[in-house]
């Protein structure tokens, strides 16, 4: 177990007992005015007479002052009562047989006395968790290979074969096997965060090879963007990246999101990662470290380099460095000195080190918490220093930062740490070779996170059934099995929207969401054709506004739909009423995906485009639709001399009230300006490649702004950095879910999707598939063909969809 | 009795196993990531005065000189000194004698013998004034940023008292949009429960008189079909394959806490969030704003056993309290929102016979001033919107900076002191707390210590303890209870 405190630092603690002090951090940092305090006034009193002979590993006649449950066995303190207290006793003995000290050692100065005997009437408050002992664990740095243990029963996965060495050696049972569709739903939400459809779950229940466990993970973890979508809300929380949030209002923030999603999408090396958070090539990685700037005066442990350290130290080291930015902690080995250089290796300035928000008159130096592995030097410049620190955290030799992730990742798929708590990677793991194997094959395999979590998800330990849980926080933790998972707020809200068919159609964060294909990107690196009306004067008048448009059926099922425009000099365009693009400049080609605003049948485009300048100019318009059908065939609608030109430009064009009946239709003319494909042809291919390419993938919750029901659903602020998510349902939340408009807007909208479906024989069969992945048992087939009827009414089925949604089977990963 | 240095005690060895598990438990369950409270069984609290609370959130910095510590007025005149302004309000006489506040409050000056008025609180200097970090400050002790999410006033109350009543949330906010609102992040990253959780957070009412709303099925959901879709859950989990997981503790938890909602949703208490179940001349009383009705809802709310309830004049950056231009005017308009609701609560709170345990505060997160940014000393930057040396027109007329120096809270009830004045500001510029100030740590300790709450609670978070008031250090204002 952890060391809680070693009697050195405490030594050091004593000296700064009268300090006043302000952040949070500062926890120890009392006044000694009122109680007494048991760190800054018992301690060194015990430590000075006491623990000689009665702490650490002696305990001398079997008194040890270890700990206050120590102390108080045997009746040798009486809390409350000093009088009656026999340590008391003893101490003002003068029995020199008797007398404690020992004869032979120095009395204890009346005050001291005096200062115990109150503290014993006080109570005697004890620091929670400190002990006199000597820590009993210290994590390795380096990677270790254990040996695997022999296989058992072919349980061949290396995950298995510790876990069943452990359960053997522990003398316990091995956890049952899960069936196909528990695993099937397990996988699915671990993996990408969505629940199978019933499609999935019949396929996979029919799917007769051997190995469709292994297939199916596979599967899952290629599916790049519901993947990375997925992912993302991890990824979020551990490295604090969110797109609204504290600190953007006045810019001391910046996002990482578009990185880290292409990252995701491309399972980015993690050592490759975390090199480019550390030391940033571009901008698009360097939020992590520069943190968040506050406005005005904060405490020095919220200064941008004190951050750093903390948020490298907690993400990647599992080191809690809060304790340690204001003094030297108590909790694990970390001191001030090492807080500070780090955040001396991100500093701009020379950094004063500040002791519970009082200056030391010291400057930091820039090191590194490992020097064995290597060192900073503290004189380069900062840019050099954090290639140095990217170079130690990705080193060879520092088999830490695998162990903390790898951990991170077996406690989102098993439920539990082998460390845990997750960022108190000093705790001793409870199985140590298992945590050491992850860590070194995770290293000697290239830092690959799918990787490792294909070796999890692919073991027997992984699928097998969940461990009912007894109590919230055991304090001495045995593995019997994984534990079940709440769904995230993210990943409930997803598994609604996808149940309701209810997901919106655009979301926030500024990523990328396709993936472009390179043959399409190559194929589609056609020329733009740029138009304008025919009745404007040549050139064009400053201020022109050319209103085009264009209608088209679709006849097949569109997979994928990418568009792209611009317009010398701006440009609003709707897809079917609802603006679909915008922009300002001529150089640049907005695009999007425009999946969710086409329709079957007739569709239409309006491009209202507008010349700038003060006097008549070249003007132009530009766009491009890929079509994508299921068929696997595809089209392009681009502007040309087909389109039409309106002759009166409505008032109110960005309101949708405007009547479009009213205006008459002319042609248009194709402008030939060379500057304009000169800047936006090569920009085509790939644009049109990813936002055609997106298929017809739902907007996931994980991409956007936290909002209500998420955040009553425990996604957090991401001030900080949150690397756990609460397990419990609260009672704010569950009467957020009995009354939430907005969840009862979407299981309305469930209700009228299945109206359609509702009174088809296999309804329920196929609604219980949908929702929980398995059939319902005779008895709940029973119960809801009485309720549902032969034609259910709309709001049945959307309180049958509340219920289902409400029983912890569905809330719960088991 | 055994004497620890009996030669005859037991084996060390066996004590030492003993301390190893003993440490090996104490460890897991204090780094465990949950928040757990310590010394609860050790810690003295001072006995309760009070067993709810209702704090009167007047956002955006209330002028004190412009309500509760009138200083020399100045009426308008074109041409006038800027800094010749100390106050734009005449003074009145209130029911206690010798304590004056504006003009504009007619019906709060006759509750003034009701409680304590302190007018020197006062605020640290952040270096730059923003309302939110001010606010966040007053809401959770704590000056942001912290490298942990620190719970509001309320979450300590909701998690150390819990409710009074179980079916009432603890912690009930009244007034504050956290969406479409300028600010509106750094609104929510105090109005939250931090690292406890969100059992102990905010149940949010933006607007009062939809607050039923909150506490009703859904939508147009009859109570019937909300009582069956009840049933159908039940008989749902009844039938689960899972129900084997019963003694699972996630499940159970699970389950608990949708029955307490269903509970709360169908129970009478839920009439004590509609006000218009009040009689008509009631609302009337209160109906001055959503800030009125607020009060109105919080006086149901408190008298059905509700913890803490905060009713806000609703924080909007340049709205409000929050006056970078045409003061006066739009202090008038706030006048008359709150003066006759806070005024009726109190008397209705008496009434009823809760006034004395029930503590009532109005605050703001700091005071105004004519000319002075911050406070004396400060190099916060002058973010008023009009600088002019002389006032030409009514907009130049009013407190346009953000004055951290001194400022007034009321507090009514509880056992606080009646008809009390408790420290005092200068009478000419700064208006510095000349008398007795009191930061904000120690206006928290005196407000948990009325709750029966003690100062120094702390929890342990991370593996560090965090306190009450700002690490342990808040000492309550005992003067000012009876």
């Amino acid at each position: 177990m952890a060391p809680l405190s070693n009697p050195d630092t405490l030594e050091d603690m004593k000296h700064f007992l009268p300090t006043a002090f302000l952040a949070a951090q500062a926890l120890l940092c009392f006044d000694a005015q009122g109680e007494i305090d048991f760190v800054h006034e018992v301690v060194p009193i015990l430590k000075q007479h006491c623990t000689e002979c009665h702490g650490g590993e002696e305990a001398e006649g079997g008194f040890s002052v270890n700990t206050r449950e120590l102390f108080l066995d045997d009746d040798s303190a009486e809390p409350g009562n000093a009088e009656k207290s026999y340590f008391i006793e003893l101490i003002l003995d003068k029995d020199p047989d008797y007398q404690m000290p020992p004869i032979k050692k120095k009395r204890m100065p009346k005050e001291q006395v005096e200062t115990l005997k109150q503290w014993v009437n006080e109570g005697m408050n004890w620091e929670p968790g400190f002990t006199f002992g000597k820590p009993t664990y210290e994590p390795p740095l380096k990677p270790r290979m254990p040996e695997i243990p022999e296989i058992t029963e072919g349980r061949s996965n290396p995950v298995d074969r510790f876990i069943d060495h452990y359960l053997r050696s522990n003398k316990l049972a091995r956890p049952g096997p899960i069936d196909d569709l528990t695993f099937l739903r397990r996988a699915h939400l671990d993996l990408i965060g969505l629940l199978p459809t019933a499609k999935e779950a019949e396929a996979f229940a029919n799917n007769k090879s051997p190995q469709k466990r292994t297939e199916k993970i596979d599967e899952l973890l290629s599916r790049e963007i519901s993947y990375a979508d997925h992912w993302l809300t991890f990824w979020n929380d551990l490295l604090r990246n969110d797109y609204a949030g504290t600190g953007f209002i006045t810019k001391g923030r910046t996002q990482i999101s578009g990185w880290l999603y292409d990252s995701l999408k491309t399972n980015q090396r993690f050592d490759t990662m975390v090199r480019e958070l550390i030391s940033p090539p571009t901008d698009e990685s360097a939020g992590f470290i520069n943190g968040i700037k506050w406005r005005g005066t904060v405490s020095v442990s919220q200064t941008l380099p004190v951050q750093f350290s903390q948020s490298i130290s907690q993400s990647f080291l599992g080191i809690n460095m809060k304790c340690a930015s204001c003094h030297d902690s108590f909790i694990d080995r970390w001191k001030l000195t090492d807080a500070y250089g780090l955040a001396a290796i991100y500093a701009e300035e020379p950094l004063e080190i500040h002791r519970c928000d009082k200056p030391l008159g010291e400057t930091a130096k820039a090191a590194w918490v490992f020097p064995e592995i290597g060192e900073i030097d503290p004189e380069a410049p900062k840019e050099v220093r954090l290639t140095q620190l990217a170079d130690l955290m990705t080193h060879p030799e520092n088999g830490r930062v695998a162990r903390t992730i790898v951990n991170r990742l077996w406690a989102q798929l098993m439920g539990r740490g082998l460390v845990h708590p997750l960022d108190a990677m000093q705790t001793e793991p409870w199985h140590e070779d298992l945590l050491d194997f992850l860590g070194a094959a995770f290293q000697e395999r290239g830092y690959d996170l799918k990787d490792t979590i294909r070796l999890i998800t692919t073991s027997e330990a992984y699928q097998s059934r969940a461990e009912p849980q007894t109590s919230e926080a055991s304090d001495k933790y045995t593995y019997r099995g994984p534990l079940a998972k709440r769904l995230t707020s993210e990943q409930f809200v997803d598994a609604i929207w996808q149940l309701n068919d209810a997901a919106p159609t655009s979301f926030d964060a500024p990523v990328i969401r396709g993936i472009a294909d390179k043959n399409d990107v190559k194929k589609l690196q056609i020329p733009s054709r740029w138009i304008w009306k025919a009745s404007s004067a040549t050139p064009p008048a400053a201020g022109d506004e050319a209103l085009l448009r264009k209608d088209f059926t679709i006849n097949k099922r569109v997979i994928g739909a990418g568009l792209v425009a611009s317009a010398d000099n701006s440009f609003t365009l709707q897809v079917n009423r609802k603006v679909a693009l915008s922009g300002s400049q001529w150089t640049e080609l907005e695009s999007a995906s425009v999946m969710n605003l086409l329709r079957p049948g007739v569709n239409r485009i309006l491009f209202l485009a507008k010349n700038g300048g003060d006097k008549p100019n070249a003007a132009g318009a530009f766009a491009m639709l890929r079509l994508v059908y299921d068929d696997g065939s595809d089209e392009i609608i681009t502007t040309d001399e087909t389109w039409q030109a309106a002759t009166t430009i409505p008032k109110n064009f960005a309101s949708p009230k405007w009547d479009f009946s009213a205006l008459k239709w002319a042609g248009v003319t194709e402008m030939k300006v060379e500057v304009w494909p000169a800047a936006i042809d090569p920009l085509i291919g790939e644009a049109l490649a990813i936002k055609s390419s997106a298929a017809d993938l739902m907007v996931r919750a994980s991409l956007l702004k936290s909002d209500f029901l998420m955040r009553s659903l425990g996604r957090p602020n991401r001030d900080q950095i949150v690397t756990s998510r609460p397990h419990e349902i609260t009672t704010l939340e569950a009467i957020d879910l009995s009354n939430s408009e907005t969840l009862a807007g979407y299981l309305d909208r469930g209700a009228k999707h299945f109206l359609k479906t509702a009174s088809a024989p296999d309804f329920i069969d196929q609604l219980y598939l949908a929702a929980l992945t398995r059939k319902p048992g005779d008895g709940e087939r029973a119960l809801l063909a009485e309720i549902l009827t032969d034609t259910p009414d709309h709001e049945t089925i959307s309180d049958v969809l509340w219920a289902i949604t409400m029983t912890p089977e569905f809330m719960l990963i088991r | 009795m055994n004497s620890p240095f009996d030669p005859d005690a037991p084996e060390p060895i066996v004590r030492r196993d003993f301390l190893k598990k003993l440490s090996a438990a104490g460890t897991a369950a204090w780094m465990s990531g949950e928040p757990q409270i310590v010394r609860g069984s050790e810690i003295r609290h001072p006995e309760a005065k009070a067993d709810s609370c209702i704090l009167l959130w007047l956002a955006g910095g209330m002028a004190a000189p412009e309500t509760f510590d009138p200083k020399r007025y100045a009426p308008f005149e074109k041409g006038m000194a800027v800094d010749s302004v100390l106050s734009t309000f005449d003074s009145i006489n209130t029911s206690v004698d010798g304590l004056k506040i504006c003009e504009g409050m007619e019906n709060i000056a006759q509750i003034m013998d009701r409680g304590t008025l302190i007018r020197s609180a006062v605020q640290p200097d952040l270096g730059s004034i923003l309302h939110s970090r001010h606010q966040y400050h007053w809401h959770t002790g704590y000056v942001p940023p912290q490298t942990v999410a620190a719970p509001h006033l309320g979450s300590w109350m909701a998690r150390v008292l819990g409710p009074k009543n179980p079916v009432i949330p603890a912690f009930i906010n009244i007034g504050q949009r956290l969406e479409g609102v300028g600010e509106k992040e750094e609104l929510k990253a105090f109005t939250t429960a931090g690292f406890f959780g969100s059992e102990y957070g905010p149940m949010n009412l933006p607007f009062p008189e939809e607050a039923a709303k909150s506490v009703r099925p859904p939508g147009s959901m009859t109570s019937e079909r909300f009582t069956n879709r009840d049933k159908l859950y039940r008989k749902l989990v009844d039938q689960s394959p899972h129900r084997d997981y019963a003694s699972d503790h996630q499940q159970e938890s699970l389950l608990r806490s949708m029955d307490n909602a269903y509970r709360l949703l169908n129970s009478d208490e839920r009439k004590a969030f509609d006000i218009t179940e009040e009689p008509k001349e009631v609302q009337e009383k209160y109906d001055t704003s959503r800030f009125g009705r607020g009060c109105l809802l919080a006086r149901r709310l408190v008298e059905n056993g509700a913890r803490f309830v905060e009713v806000t004049t609703e924080y909007v950056p340049f709205l409000h309290w929050d006056t970078h231009a045409e003061g006066h005017s739009t202090v008038a308009r706030m006048h008359s929102e709150i003066d006759r609701p806070i005024s009726q609560l109190i008397l209705d709170l008496e009434e009823r016979g809760l006034l004395d345990r029930t503590l009532v505060i109005v605050a703001s997160e700091f005071s105004r001033d004519a000319i002075m940014e911050g406070k004396p000393g400060s190099e916060a930057n002058d973010q008023a919107t009009h600088k002019v040396d002389t006032i030409t027109e009514a907009k130049h007329y009013g407190l346009h900076r953000h004055f951290t120096g001194g400022t007034s809270v009321a507090m009514f009830g509880g056992g606080v002191k009646k008809g009390n004045i408790y420290g005092k500001t200068a009478d000419e510029r700064p208006l510095v707390a000349v008398e007795n100030p009191v930061t904000v740590t120690d206006l928290h300790a005196t407000i948990m210590t009325a709750m029966g709450v003690s100062p120094k609670t702390e929890f342990v978070v991370e593996g560090r303890p965090f306190y009450v008031t700002e690490d342990g250090k808040g000492k309550p204002v005992m003067d000012i209870f009876a």
